[in-house]
């Protein structure tokens, strides 16, 4: 099965998590119509 | 982007390496009116301080995203004052994506970065240099225009 990219979904929790990992957040702004 | 882009497994790999990805709806809010959200896909670079370096509007296909992400991550480094870090990245892009949407700007920040560590202005003149021979219809030699003085 190919991998995909696992989307977090709360911003509090990617930024909490960039700070642990020293890597900024990709912030993706979908269209969810 | 998530029937071409987000399935090819150089960008799935490129993005878990080097992000934390955060997909959020355009019309959640407070964050679409925070980030002043318009029309989507909407990309952000953001440090873990929720600081915004690089944003872009629009469908990117693979080819474009990941020196798209590139840049990003390159100003990130570069508006923190990590130029080394910062050229790293950008060397990636221009090196390895030549040719793509992002390449112009890489080459402008790649001129200031190497000045700003070195104090010499001659970086800046050869990226004027390699902007107007390369893509000599790009904003960014335009913006470089001044340099060719030095």
């Amino acid at each position: 099965m190919a991998a995909k990219i696992q989307w977090r979904t709360e911003m509090d929790e990617a930024l909490s998590l960039g700070q642990k990992a020293g890597k900024p957040i990709l912030l993706d702004f979908f269209n969810p119509n | 982007m998530d029937t071409v882009t987000y399935p090819e497994s150089k960008v799935v790999r490129f993005i878990e390496e080097n992000f934390i990805p955060l997909r959020i709806p355009s019309d959640s809010k407070p964050h679409s009116e925070n980030f002043n959200v318009k029309w989507t896909p909407t990309l952000i670079t953001l440090s873990p301080e929720a600081q915004e370096h690089h944003r872009t509007v629009g469908f990117l296909g693979p080819e474009e995203l990941i020196p798209s992400l590139l840049l990003g991550l390159g100003k990130y480094h570069f508006e923190n004052d990590r130029f080394d870090e910062a050229l790293a990245r950008l060397e990636q892009l221009v090196d390895g994506y030549a040719q793509s949407g992002s390449a112009p700007e890489a080459i402008f920040l790649c001129g200031v970065c190497r000045y700003k560590r070195s104090h010499d202005p001659k970086p800046l003149k050869d990226a004027y240099e390699k902007l107007s021979a390369v893509f000599p219809d790009s904003e960014w030699t335009k913006r470089a225009y001044p340099y060719r003085l030095l």
